[in-house]
């Protein structure tokens, strides 16, 4: 069997006249830990509910496991009982009625395995999520954070062919969220499990994933490692989901010796490498973009390329750093800088950005 | 792989066809047993010859509808009753609301469940209550007041305009409209009444300029809605008004089917056009509550914890709720008792005038036999139909696959506005004029067809409420698991929604085991139901065995709801 689990091609799905997906296409391989990125209303959870087959497409092919099971131009149409799935729903979706290892053992019921099998699976799964000694309890008894693991207990217990992960986290809070992520990570390690997950933070995502797909509109912006999405982000909505970015006006300058940057304001020229100017023509006004934290201050001195000046604004005390608010040729930023050197509301200050982590936008 | 690809499409077959399916089949039967009745009602009117005859179309019922005095004055009656009745009723529910919602008044939760239970008890028994108590000839309180030095005249007089008002003064009504405003009052954003104090203002100013201009849109609606459903008010008019000749619409269409030959024509008339005046007030009223949005403060947001203090004055207060009650409730309620065990009513000075005579003729009464067992077939019906027919209408409207949703929702709320004497009028019509006639006509199924649609409205909310409640995950986490729809619904689906339908169920087999208005038109000498021998007792003068009969029907009622409660507790304990 090929080593792809799920495949998207072209496919569409509109409410009424919106696009919720629009003609999306991508591959999840066994083992992988896919996300789809993006705000709320983007269409990440439409695309989960497609896979899972909660809703039904309007356009192109949905295959999984080598299996087509939307095909719409074809009539085909799998229900979500016959995909062999596991879904975790943002709520849970925990019946109220059952106990805890009913609504572990339901998957297994529906699929008439045993009673001996179900109870060896059940408590197995149970043991796995850490809920050893709760089998007996009321489904309602449970905390947040234990219900989750039901959940999760509960998508896993047959081994689905792919574990669907809707915001499992967004409902718990801060601490629990971080041993969950670092559990669930644990997990995959551990079952080698095929994982799609949904999320609107970029920290799970980041921490979590083997791949992410920033989803906007209906579309897929990127996909790609967490690495090479944060630093080098295709789009404008890529780069501003993904932590902040900010930027500077300004114009390509072009002559026989060479390309610079020419700021808007203060600051030195700045030579560019021929390759990352190539499209832009001598004048072109363009935007010059990096990554706070790729910022450094400086005290006042001579300006070298890529320095800039500034004046500091605000200072707030972190604790483990400082914040600096400062203005640089009318932009404002917020900068988290360590506790070496110490300035003041109205210094004037240098700042320095790393020449290798830049992009360069048409404006 | 060869396998599945060849089982594939199959499975969207199975997938989509059953919904739209149900879809249709919902459309078609709502169509006809909702709107057919109406079509019938107004085509019916036109139509000289009797139901079931061939169809002699003119004006003529019209005309005679109309040349006939009493029916101008009728309907004249219906809005003037409503309108009188709403202004005493509003003030009273709204004093109760706030006193139970917004003020520091002790057992303010004990009169709401006192409210609550005084809501369900029937009203008809009430009516004889009063009847018992005031009648000029032989009322408890009339002997009382002519035992006083200078009256020597009868103080009260049930029978008239002023009884009716006082009457509905003390039933459903009042009960109904707290449980509705109690709840807006909790949700009115206690900031702003705070604001109003941090401004400056006392109590009284809070109330007058903050509190009840805010609230004025929500308790407008209420008015409105009250106007509207009091004007199918039946009962009451029908034992009260028509000894003192008075009529009001719906007596009236009463009167003329009563007639013989039954004057179908004229009834028909009169009933299309309080339908038309019907459908005016309707559609100010949508216009009103679609256009009313300037005041959406009542939210959730900031549930209330300031309480108005009200000192002394609160056992005053209280002391207040619980005389009203005591009046209103508890002493109709226990003459209803001492006048079943009465030999004769009113004659407390003859030898041994207590006796169980009335309560042993009445059970062991072949007639009454045949009646509970009919009312039995017809409430068990009704709840059980109503049930599964709603819920599966409401699992459609939630699940928003439904191309034609507000058209079904709107088909469902008709019979909330529609009188029951006109439902069942255009029932009546349906079952006459088709071959239905053979089935249901004059037999308990028809009965129950009909208290089946007239549940339609409340029942269909309860599940919808009770499903959105649910929400989709459950459902869809079950599909995912792997399980049919069909599994889905017997393990996860029907389990939590089971409390709902018992407690619906139970609702629906009490209204239908209480409804007058409803089969009155439609019972035949077999198909009798209690609440209809409980009319014919209390026609014939037979007070001591109706009092008796009244108080086993609220007792039943009584033990039901307290068995809903308790259902109902125990799915608001689970979630």
């Amino acid at each position: 069997m090929s080593a792809v689990v799920l495949e998207f091609r072209d496919v569409v799905k509109r409410f009424g006249s919106v696009h919720a997906v629009d003609g999306v296409s991508f591959t999840i391989e066994r083992g992988e830990i896919f996300t789809l990125l993006g705000p709320s209303g983007c269409g990440k959870t439409t695309t989960l509910r497609l896979v899972a087959g909660l809703e039904e497409p309007d356009d192109g092919e949905i295959i999984i496991a080598g299996k087509p099971v939307a095909v719409p131009a074809r009539g085909l149409y799998l229900p979500p009982e016959k995909r062999q799935l596991g879904m975790v729903f943002q709520s849970y979706a925990i019946w109220p009625h059952l106990s805890v290892f009913e609504n572990v053992a339901f998957p297994l019921r529906v699929r008439r395995e045993s009673s001996e099998a179900v109870r060896q699976r059940v408590a197995q799964a149970l043991e796995i999520v850490g809920l050893g000694g709760f089998a007996k309890r009321g489904a309602t008894e449970l905390s947040g954070g234990q219900q989750q693991r039901v959940a999760l207990a509960r998508a896993l217990v047959y081994e689905p062919e792919i574990l669907l992960l809707d915001e499992p986290l967004s409902n718990l809070d801060a601490k629990l969220r971080e041993q969950m992520r670092a559990e669930i990570r644990a997990l995959q390690n551990k079952l080698g499990l095929t994982i799609l997950y949904v999320t609107h933070d970029q920290v799970e995502a980041m921490t979590l994933s083997d791949r992410i797909a920033v989803v906007h509109r209906g579309r897929f912006e990127q996909v790609g490692r967490p690495e090479e999405v944060y630093e080098k982000p295709r789009t404008e909505f890529a780069a501003g989901f993904l932590g902040r970015m900010v930027s500077f006006a300004g114009n390509i300058r072009k002559d026989a010796a060479g390309c610079w940057f020419e700021w808007n304001g203060n600051a030195a020229r700045s030579p560019l490498a021929i390759i990352v100017a190539a499209t832009f023509d001598d004048g072109a006004p363009v935007r010059l973009q990096t990554r706070p934290e790729d910022i450094e201050i400086l005290p006042i001195g001579e300006l070298l390329p890529y320095q800039t000046i500034a004046t500091v604004e605000q200072v707030a005390y972190l604790g483990e750093s400082f914040e600096y608010h400062v203005r640089a040729a009318g932009v404002p930023l917020v900068l988290t800088v360590g506790k070496k050197h110490r300035y003041q509301a109205g210094d004037t200050i240098r700042l320095a950005l790393d020449p290798a982590r830049i992009h360069l936008r048409a404006r | 792989m060869s396998l599945a690809a060849t089982s594939l499409p199959r499975s969207r077959r199975l997938h989509l066809r059953p919904i739209r399916l149900a879809e249709l089949s919902f459309l078609l039967f709502l169509a006809v047993v909702m709107g057919l009745p109406l079509l019938f009602l107004l085509t019916g009117s036109f139509n000289l010859s009797a139901p079931g005859k061939p169809a002699v179309y003119g004006i003529d019922n019209w005309l005679r509808a109309f040349t006939d005095s009493g029916t101008l004055s009728a309907l004249g009656m219906s809005f003037t009753l409503s309108v009188v009745r709403l202004i005493p009723a509003m003030i009273l529910s709204v004093s109760f609301a706030w006193l139970i919602a917004r003020t520091d008044m002790p057992g303010g939760k004990f009169i709401e469940a006192v409210c609550w239970i005084a809501y369900f008890v029937p009203d008809f028994p009430l009516v004889l209550a009063w009847i018992l108590l005031l009648d000029p000839s032989f009322g408890f309180l009339n002997s009382v007041a002519k035992s006083l030095p200078g009256v020597d005249a009868s103080l009260f007089n049930p029978y008239g305009f002023w009884g009716i008002v006082w009457v509905h003064t003390s039933t459903g009504g009042i009960w109904f409209k707290v449980m509705l405003l109690v709840p807006v009052f909790r949700r009115l954003g206690a900031t702003l009444e705070e604001a109003a104090r941090v401004a400056g203002a006392n109590t009284a100013v809070m109330l007058w300029r903050i509190t009840l201009p805010v609230l004025a849109p929500m308790i407008l609606a209420v008015s409105v809605l009250s106007f509207i459903r009091g004007l199918q008010s039946f009962n009451t008019e029908l034992l009260l008004g028509t000894p003192a000749g008075i009529y009001v619409y719906s007596t009236k269409i009463y009167d003329f089917l009563q007639r013989e030959p039954r004057a179908y024509g004229e009834a028909t008339a009169l009933g299309s056009v309080f339908l038309l005046v019907l459908a005016v007030l309707l559609f100010f009223y949508w216009k009103f509550l679609s256009g009313g949005k300037k005041f959406t403060v009542v939210t959730g947001q900031g549930y209330s914890t300031l309480r108005v203090k009200l000192g002394k004055w609160r056992y005053v207060a209280f002391a207040g709720c619980l005389l009203y009650v005591a009046v209103t409730m508890l002493l109709p309620l226990t003459f209803l008792v001492i006048g079943s065990f009465m030999r004769r009513y009113g004659f407390f000075n003859i030898a041994s005038p207590f006796t169980v005579n009335h309560w042993h003729n009445m059970l062991s009464d072949p007639i009454f036999l045949v009646a509970l067992k009919n009312s039995l077939i017809i409430a068990g019906t009704t709840a059980a139909g109503g049930v599964l027919l709603y819920s599966a209408l409401a699992y459609l409207l939630v699940s928003r696959r439904t191309v034609t949703a507000p058209l079904l929702e709107s088909l469902c709320w008709i019979p909330h506005v529609l009188p029951g004497i006109l439902l069942s009028l255009g029932v009546l019509w349906l079952f006459l004029a088709t071959p239905l006639r053979f089935v249901l006509y004059g037999s308990v199924w028809g009965i129950a067809v009909a208290l089946i649609l007239a549940d339609s409205p409340v029942t269909t909310q309860a599940f919808k409420a009770g499903l959105l409640q649910l929400g989709a995950d459950l459902e869809e986490a079950a599909r995912v698991s792997g399980a049919s729809w069909r599994y889905t619904y017997r393990r996860v689906l029907l389990p939590l929604l089971a409390p709902i339908a018992a407690a619906v169920g139970l609702m629906n087999f009490g209204s239908a085991l209480t409804s007058i208005s409803t089969p009155v038109l439609l019972y035949s000498h077999d198909s009798r139901p209690l609440a209809i021998l409980l009319l014919e007792y209390s026609f014939t003068g037979e007070l001591e065995r109706a009092a008796a009969l009244g108080l086993l029907i609220t007792a039943i009622i009584g033990v039901m709801m307290l068995i809903g409660r308790k259902l109902g507790l125990q799915l608001a304990g689970s979630e």
